[in-house]
């Protein structure tokens, strides 16, 4: 435990040191110090993770907090490695990525500042089990994720997405705080987590709701996701990679550490998660096909992979409401293995979307295209994300996948109706979430990086970004290979947490679990990448001494080619997306061709998200109207303030006295 | 041994015979005397033969991708048991890996066909990326209802059906075999929904994507997609054949079931005409429909025997 404070102090040091250092040796301090701090914090956590024994602390905390009881068990050591790990290959990242923006009076200080701040309560949420603590470090990394979100503040638009983010978060708190306060009123304290939900009766599915929609707006859940479109297309793409694969998994986390503490699930609450969870994925991935804006169509594709999460937690506790503990540790191990593989994948194309804006400097991809000649590094770590966040084998995304599916056909044993429709449904929508993923990162990629450049910010590319930001991507791209072609060895770090999720230990995780499985999956797919290699051997053996000529894309005839004929990311999108024209609110904006000579013509097509225009905005907006009519308290007299001020204490004093 | 070895011989050969039957059947129908059956396999020399013209705009993800692709299938066609229901590799949940390692085919032949940069390429990608995003939730109900039926967690199962599920099982297995031919039509890229003989009309959906490739590239696309239909075409002969057959009568009621499926889909393209682009997604809810039918039939069946 002291190895993992002195860790946890390194790295809230190193933020504190970088401010008193040049804007140019900030970054490289802060990653130095969260390189060091993961080193230490990993010793810990990486023993509990493998031998399943749980170590904690006391420190006393003046009152009203009172006794803070400090926990690593299985599922914190799953956290801490993640959290640490991916957010140190950040910081690398950010070395690189924040060089344009240095000595232009921009607040790098604070920004680095709060960069550590967030790790460091990352860290602390996920190993604190007092409840008020937690609220505390809870707000602490969501005011500090706020600060790094509006980092180009000079814009209008990351004002508006950052205040949107901190308007939501703290509706995420006020969840968690009316679920804690029932706890806290039922059982008579707030001392200790687990004290709290030892409760079994009528109300647990009330709290377990409540702050399931509380952690479920970090997570991005649908219909509480319409911050993470905003708040991630703002933040420069360290921030986003660290926020969408690592901070709103604390959310996820949230969740499963309520669950560990739960007796058993009602049957209700386990189809309410494995519901809501598949509503995400579905559409998630179905607005993240629309999406013209890279960062945003990562965002929602954040959604779609925390409703997979979902998916397979859901399954996990259908598994223990029906006694099913082969299902319910298929599910459970899924759900946690893609936690991780989400993060990885995840955090790789970010920091390839953002290595693309750093060059560019446009998220508009309809403007983009032949990027893979200039910058052919970051295409291949951006292919090797595509491939693994659709889900593709031999890759990470695949594993974590196919445990949720096997999870769900284990279902049928339980033979009854309701389930076998549930689940086969669920697979379904599994199925055609992959195949949309599939279309959608077909496009993000092909759009992006191939064909030839379909306006200047793409043809103004150079050069490859330097190695200081290719490294993290490359050391991403490794881990999707290690994890996607060895799962057998993954699935130890994820064996313990599940286990604790289950409660029941007598049987082991190797008798239960058909491991034998996953060496014919690691199998194949070392087969798959030896019969790729196989076959393009041959090619280029019946290619040697033929006539390979160079010549432009046959074009059918027609001379008069140009890149602006090319396929946009529209037109790619347009099939299926015309086909699902119930789920979309589309916004045109046309200026039609007229006379003989046209000289302007324009069209614009907007696309919006159904749950944000029908749900979110109405509530939004009858919500304004009603504080409008308070309008007239804020007139701006001093006079008048005063005299509120006058009141106020006059009220206090008369309230005291009686 | 014996069994594996002549797995392989079938996956390879089939593809080129399976191609031809369908031409000759066509050119039956016709009235001309049609090319040999091996036809396309002499094609496929010669193509491997042939050197390459690869576009300036291209990238090595065009280069790779005939190779990846046709991998793909290959690999696919190992999960997939041929002759008395046995696949050269079989493990629970393997009609998962399947489906999946069939989508990373498929994606890299989309992104070849958007490396190129050509309108046209762009097109066939679109329309081929928004078909199959369809056909895949309905083959994962088929299977998971099949699954549900017997018990078993491999590509067995599909033989399974009748042990389980009695005089159910007869319905199940023909909408069954309705619903994976329609499957093997949008995957093959045939009549109705596309038409493998036409080049440069606005309605193609997959010959359009191969427009630049040539050489071995364009062999290997070809052999590639004749093996997915015989692929396809296994997991409906394994429908059809009954269990405990013996080794030699199970080869020849399982090549005889490939060439029948073969001859249909010849006659199929002489007597149809390829759908209006916006009819191909009712065309393929037709499957979806089949597959919800199945699933319905499946908990009917479970709850009147399993209970």
């Amino acid at each position: 435990m002291k190895c993992f404070y002195t860790g946890l102090f390194l790295i809230f040091l190193g933020g504190l040191i970088s401010i008193a250092f040049s804007e140019k040796l900030k970054a490289k301090i802060v990653s130095l110090f969260s390189g060091l701090g993961m080193i230490l914090v990993l010793i810990p956590s990486l023993n509990v993770l493998f031998t399943g024994n749980t170590i904690s602390k006391n420190i006393y905390f003046p009152e009203p907090i009172g006794k803070v009881n400090f926990v690593i068990d299985p599922l914190s050591a799953f956290f801490i490695p993640v959290i640490s790990v991916m957010c140190f290959i950040g910081t690398l990242y950010a070395i690189g990525y924040i060089k344009p923006y240095l000595n232009k009076n921009k607040l790098t200080s604070s920004h680095f500042f709060f960069l550590s701040v967030l790790i460091t309560s990352m860290l602390l949420v996920v190993t604190v089990q007092n409840s008020l603590f937690f609220l505390i470090v809870w707000e602490m990394m969501s005011l500090s994720s706020f600060f790094l979100v509006i980092f180009e503040n000079e814009k209008k638009e990351v004002i508006s997405a950052g205040i949107n983010y901190l308007i939501t978060m703290h509706i995420s708190i006020l969840f968690i705080i009316a679920g804690f306060i029932i706890l806290a009123l039922k059982s008579g304290n707030l001392a200790s987590f687990k004290q709290v939900f030892e409760l079994n009766n009528s109300l647990a599915n009330t709290i377990f709701i409540l702050l399931f929609i509380g952690f479920g707006i970090k997570a991005g859940f649908v219909p509480f996701h319409t911050w993470l479109p905003k708040a991630h297309p703002a933040a420069p793409s360290h921030v986003s990679g660290i926020m969408s694969g690592v901070m709103i998994k604390t959310g996820i986390y949230g969740i499963l550490r309520i669950l560990s503490l739960m007796s058993i699930p009602s049957v209700e609450i386990s189809y309410f998660v494995l519901i809501i969870s598949v509503i995400s994925a579905l559409f998630g991935v179905l607005y993240a096909i629309a999406q013209h804006d890279l960062k945003r169509l990562l965002a929602y594709h954040s959604v779609e992979n925390i409703g997979i999460i979902g998916i397979g937690i859901g399954i996990g506790m259908l598994g223990l409401t029906y006694h099913n503990n082969l299902m319910a540790i298929l599910g459970f191990s899924g759900g946690i293995l893609h936690i991780l593989n989400h993060s990885i994948f995840k955090e790789l194309l970010f920091f390839g979307a953002g290595a693309v804006y750093n060059k560019t400097h446009t998220k508009n991809i309809e403007k983009l295209g032949g990027l893979i000649k200039t910058m052919p590094y970051t295409a291949a770590f951006f292919l090797i994300g595509s491939v693994a966040i659709i889900g593709l084998p031999p890759l990470n995304g695949f594993i974590s996948e196919f445990l949720i599916y096997l999870g769900m056909l284990h279902n049928f044993e339980i033979k009854s109706p309701v389930i076998l429709i549930i689940s086969i449904l669920a697979i379904a929508s599994l199925a055609f979430v992959g195949t949309m993923a599939l279309l959608c990162f077909t496009k993000a990629f092909s759009v992006v990086f191939l064909g030839n450049p379909r306006g200047k910010e793409a043809e103004s590319v150079k050069e490859e970004v330097s190695p200081i930001m290719l490294i993290p991507m490359g050391i991403l791209a490794l881990f999707t290979f290690l994890i996607g072609l060895f799962p057998q060895y993954a699935l130890f770090l994820v064996k313990n947490p599940a286990l604790v999720l289950l409660k029941t230990t007598d049987f082991s995780y190797e008798t239960l679990l058909p491991l034998n499985i996953f060496n014919t999956v690691s199998l194949a797919g070392l087969g798959f990448i030896g019969l790729v290699v196989f076959i393009y051997a041959l090619r280029t053996l019946l290619l040697k001494n033929k006539n390979v000529c160079d010549y432009k894309t046959w074009d059918c005839g027609y001379q008069a080619g140009n890149n602006r004929m090319q396929y946009t990311a529209s037109s790619y999108a347009s099939p299926f997306l015309s086909f699902l024209k119930p789920f979309f609110v589309k916004e045109f904006d046309t200026k039609k061709p007229k006379g003989l000579f046209p000289k302007e013509a324009h069209f614009e097509l907007h696309i919006h998200d159904i749950f944000e225009f029908y749900l979110i905005n109405p509530v939004i907006n009858a919500n304004k109207k009603f504080l409008e009519q308070f309008y007239w308290i804020q007139s701006g007299s001093t006079q008048q303030y005063i005299l509120y001020g006058l009141v106020f204490l006059i009220i206090a004093l008369v309230g005291t006295i009686f | 041994m014996l069994e594996i070895l002549l797995n392989i011989i079938f996956l390879l050969t089939f593809p080129f015979l399976f191609i031809g039957i369908i031409n000759k059947t066509k050119a039956f129908w016709a009235g001309r005397k049609g090319a040999s059956v091996f036809q396309p396999f002499y094609d496929f020399i010669k193509l491997l033969k042939k050197g390459e013209v690869i576009s300036t705009t291209t990238s090595f993800v065009f280069a790779l991708s005939p190779s990846l692709t046709f991998a793909s299938v290959v690999f696919a066609g190992l999960l997939v048991p041929v002759f008395n229901h046995r696949a050269i590799l079989s493990f629970e949940g393997s009609f998962i890996l399947f489906a999946y390692i069939l989508a990373l085919g498929k994606f890299f032949s989309l992104i070849a066909a958007m490396d190129t940069g050509s309108s046209f390429e762009g097109m066939g990608a679109s329309r081929e990326a928004s078909f199959s995003t369809l056909v895949e939730p309905a083959f994962f109900i088929i299977m998971a209802s099949i699954i549900a039926l017997s018990g078993n967690y491999t590509f067995q199962s599909l033989s399974l059906i009748l042990q389980s599920s009695g005089s159910f099982g007869y319905l199940i297995i023909i909408l069954s075999v309705f619903a994976l031919f329609i499957m093997m039509l949008v995957e093959g890229c045939r009549v109705p929904v596309d038409d493998p003989n036409t080049h440069l009309e606005l309605t193609m959906i997959h010959e359009v994507m191969v427009l630049d490739n040539s050489g071995p590239d364009l062999a290997f696309i070809l052999y590639g997609s004749g093996m997915k239909m015989i692929i396809l075409a296994s997991l409906i002969a394994n429908l059809i054949i009954p269990t405990g057959l013996s080794f030699f009568y199970s080869i020849i009621a399982f090549i005889g079931i490939i060439f029948i499926l073969a001859i249909i889909i010849g006659t199929l393209e002489s007597s149809f005409a390829r759908l209006r682009m916006t009819h191909v997604f009712e065309f393929i809810f037709t499957m979806s429909s089949i597959s919800l039918i199945i699933l319905s039939l499946t908990m009917i069946s479970m709850h009147k025997h399993g209970g």
